[in-house]
């Protein structure tokens, strides 16, 4: 199996699978608990219906949605993801690139791997900066100032991992960052060897971002559960966010919020767009899925800020469903990771390629050729 | 195993499958990306119960109806379908020829390997022909003039394939019309022997009825979704629909319409009846199914407009189910396809016949005298 037989999202993990060592793909693909909300992020979309109208000359269609003040060609863009040079040693670099040439939003997160300030000499497409409150608020300060500096459009402050999910499969696997060699590692990084070379040989791991002020996640391994659980502030509150939000002075998002009591807030302390997600299941394992609750959040806040659904889509056909429900854009990090693992900046060409062509043809089949076409009217829910 | 061991889809779907080569099989068998609608055209007919009643001196139940102004001896017909030349030597032949004996609708494709001059000298049944809009204009009203000369029933415009479906399978198996050999098809051809011997000593594969107005699909090996995208309109819109009920001026359907809005619209052009479908499932994956959408539809129009349920049909109580939610007729495409490709002619008259059976023997049991006493009384949806 190579690249060019990866036709879908399930293609792009078959093939990560091969690449990667397996703490690390599992690192990826793994979610808390039992994965029951990881599944049903997925499933969700399958309760509802597409309906489409017919004989409505379709020759041209125009994917663009604006959101936080910037057009994107895509409806959709690249969530924010941690420690990217784990997955492929081009990292945020092959990422950054691949949502430049399609025009759409890059996520960098606080635990990136390439600096905001390469990452903003590289690119000129918009991007968006993912901020995790830490107890240092030195460290917090540094981010938000480096980020203004390297004029990131969006500030997203994610507020679903005040403590680690716990994620068994990095337990039984051993994953940390920066990867460490146990005993019972050692065969997957050995049965692996093109990505322990890659990675001992493109540079140093580093998370740029941080290691002026922690050790942990570089000279020090640590789990990612671990490091949510020692290093941010769980003390973290509305007032926090909303210091956070005037101290940006740009467009703020809230990622993680689920609650349409939390939406309305986040309105109030001055949000411009909140992502109803719930980090890809990884946290609260039994917590309703996005696409579940996205009509309630839409209907409360829908004309007061952008409504982003986040998590479980890996289909052109997830996407005009949230879209129809009133969401302004959908992300998604397994949506490219997998692709990512996979071919580097060729694969997350492909995978934007493939989504694009979907997106593309599905709003053919559905008689739109816009994406403000797409309303309730396209859905039925099955009872 | 061999056609009379065939009692139902599955089985006849088994045995296409020994018969056939894989890319041929999978082609039929295929749907759309993650083949969810594909499935839940099936699963639907399950959300729903039927209610019998009891001691109705049903005496030989009368399954006749009539569509397009043609009175058939059952409730069901064969969808049209395209190349069916690739599934058994005989190809439309067969079908028509069967059809004809279970006094049943024959559809021609646009896309057959038969013209319809020479279909209309081997069946007079009830015939109708399906129509796609291909750019070039004059394909267009060519084959409407020449389907009123070979005495063709009814006409149907396909309205959901502006743009072809992502069939993944299709994809990987290098499915292309005519077939090709490739490296990895190779194999499949070679262990199927017989029906290579059968390709290629019966009459050249071609798409007679376009194959004067364009090679393409003929000479030049093409998959079917290139050809679909190269050949169709894109622009196709309800004045271009209405020029061709008018221009055929006879019983007329729009196959493809799920929205009650587009079953209104239907009425107001001058069609006669609509056929609900989503191709199949092989179209817009996540679409709704035809059973779940057929009572909505039949509400609003089922009293002006023949209603034709198209799509998952496999058993007898799935065409009770969809009569007695208000459809006039079901047709099928899948199960009677694998019929002839598992036994030619003689294949899709056991079919026929098996369902004849079916739909006989479940309307005794349901105490109905004719297909007239179905209706939404005799079905409990399931909440």
């Amino acid at each position: 199996m190579n690249l060019k037989d990866c036709h879908n999202f399930n293609d792009f993990r078959k093939l990560a699978k091969k690449k990667l060592p397996s703490p690390i793909f599992h690192y990826i693909d793994g979610a808390a608990d039992d994965e029951i909300t990881y599944n049903r992020n997925t499933s969700a979309f399958d309760d509802v219906d597409l309906v489409p109208n017919v004989l409505r000359g379709v020759e041209n269609i125009d994917l663009s949605t604006t959101i936080f003040g910037k057009k994107l060609d895509l409806p959709f863009y690249l969530a924010p993801t941690a420690l990217q040079r784990l997955f492929h040693y081009e990292g945020e670099r092959a990422v950054g690139k691949a949502a430049q040439k399609y025009n759409t939003m890059f996520g960098v997160s606080a635990l990136a791997t390439v600096s905001v300030e390469e990452i903003s000499s590289m690119i000129d497409t918009p991007k968006m900066f993912q901020f995790y409150f830490h107890k240092d608020r030195g460290l917090n300060d540094s981010c938000l100032e480096r980020a203004k500096a390297a004029k990131f459009d969006v500030m997203a402050l994610t507020v679903d991992t005040i403590t680690g999910g716990n994620r068994e499969r990095d337990l039984r696997t051993g994953f940390t960052s920066p990867p460490k060699l146990t005993l019972s590692s050692l065969f997957s990084f050995a049965t692996k060897p093109m990505w322990g070379i890659n990675y001992l040989t493109k540079g140093k791991f580093e998370l740029p971002h941080l290691q002026d002020y922690v050790q942990e996640g570089t000279s020090t391994n640590t789990s990612i559960g671990n490091y949510f659980s020692t290093m941010l502030d769980q003390s973290m509150n509305w007032k926090d966010a909303e210091k956070l939000c005037s101290q940006w002075g740009g467009h703020f998002a809230l990622k993680g919020v689920m609650s349409v009591d939390d939406a309305k807030r986040a309105v109030d302390i001055g949000c411009t767009g909140i992502m109803v997600s719930n980090h890809g299941g990884r946290q609260l394992d039994g917590s309703r899925s996005p696409f579940d609750q996205l009509a309630e959040i839409v209907d409360a806040v829908g004309d007061k800020l952008d409504v982003i659904c986040e998590g479980g889509i890996h289909r052109g056909t997830h996407m005009l469903k949230a879209l129809s429900l009133g969401a302004k854009a959908c992300s998604g990090g397994r949506l490219y990771l997998y692709a990512l693992a996979a071919a580097g900046q060729a694969g997350v060409e492909r995978a934007l390629e493939k989504y694009k062509t979907e997106l593309e043809r599905d709003m053919k089949l559905m008689g739109c050729t816009k994406i403000s076409d797409l309303n309730r009217n396209n859905l039925r829910f099955r009872k | 195993m061999n056609i009379n061991d065939c009692y139902n889809f599955e089985d006849f779907r088994k045995l296409a499958r020994k018969k056939l080569p894989s890319p041929i099989f999978n082609y039929i068998d295929g749907g759309a990306d993650d083949e969810i609608t594909l499935r839940r055209n099936s699963e639907a007919f399950d959300s729903c119960d039927l209610v019998p009643n009891i001691l109705n001196n049903v005496g030989e139940p009368d399954l006749s109806t009539t569509i397009f102004g043609k009175k058939i001896d059952m409730p069901i017909f064969l969808s049209p379908t395209a190349m069916q030349r690739l599934y058994h030597y005989d190809g439309d032949k067969a079908s028509a020829r069967a059809a004809e004996k279970f006094g049943t609708f024959y559809s021609m494709s646009s896309m057959a390997n038969t013209t319809m001059e020479e279909i209309s000298n081997v069946s007079s049944g009830p015939k109708l022909f399906q129509l796609y809009v291909h750019k070039d204009k004059s394909i267009t009203d060519d084959l409407i003039e020449r389907s009123k000369r070979s005495g063709f029933d009814a006409m149907c415009l396909t309205v959901d394939t502006l743009v072809a479906g992502n069939r993944e399978r299709d994809h990987r198996t290098g499915f292309t019309t005519p077939p090709k050999l490739t490296l990895q098809s190779l194999i499949s051809f070679a262990i199927h022997p017989q029906w290579v011997f059968n390709y290629l000593t019966h009459p050249k594969f071609e798409l007679a009825n376009v194959s004067k107005k364009t090679d393409k699909g003929t000479n030049i090996a093409k998959s079917v979704i290139d050809y679909v995208n190269e050949q169709y309109d894109p622009t196709m819109n309800w004045k271009d629909a209405e020029y061709i009920a008018k221009k055929w001026d006879g019983p007329f359907a729009l196959k493809g319409v799920m929205s009650v809005e587009d079953a209104k619209r239907a009425i107001d052009i001058g069609c006669t009846a609509i056929m609900i479908s989503n191709h199949g499932g092989r179209q817009l994956d996540g679409s709704r199914s035809p059973f779940d959408q057929v009572k909505a539809i039949s509400d609003a129009v089922g009293e002006k407009l023949e209603i034709i349920l198209d799509g998952g049909v496999r058993r007898g109580t799935h065409v009770l189910k969809a009569l007695s939610a208000g459809a006039k007729a079901c047709s099928f495409g899948r199960a009677f396809l694998f019929s002839l490709g598992a036994g030619g002619q003689h294949g899709v008259e056991r079919l026929l016949e098996n369902m004849h059976k079916e739909i006989r023997r479940n309307m005794i049991l349901m105490g109905c005298k004719s297909v007239k006493d179905l209706d939404a009384s005799k079905i409990i949806f399931r909440k």
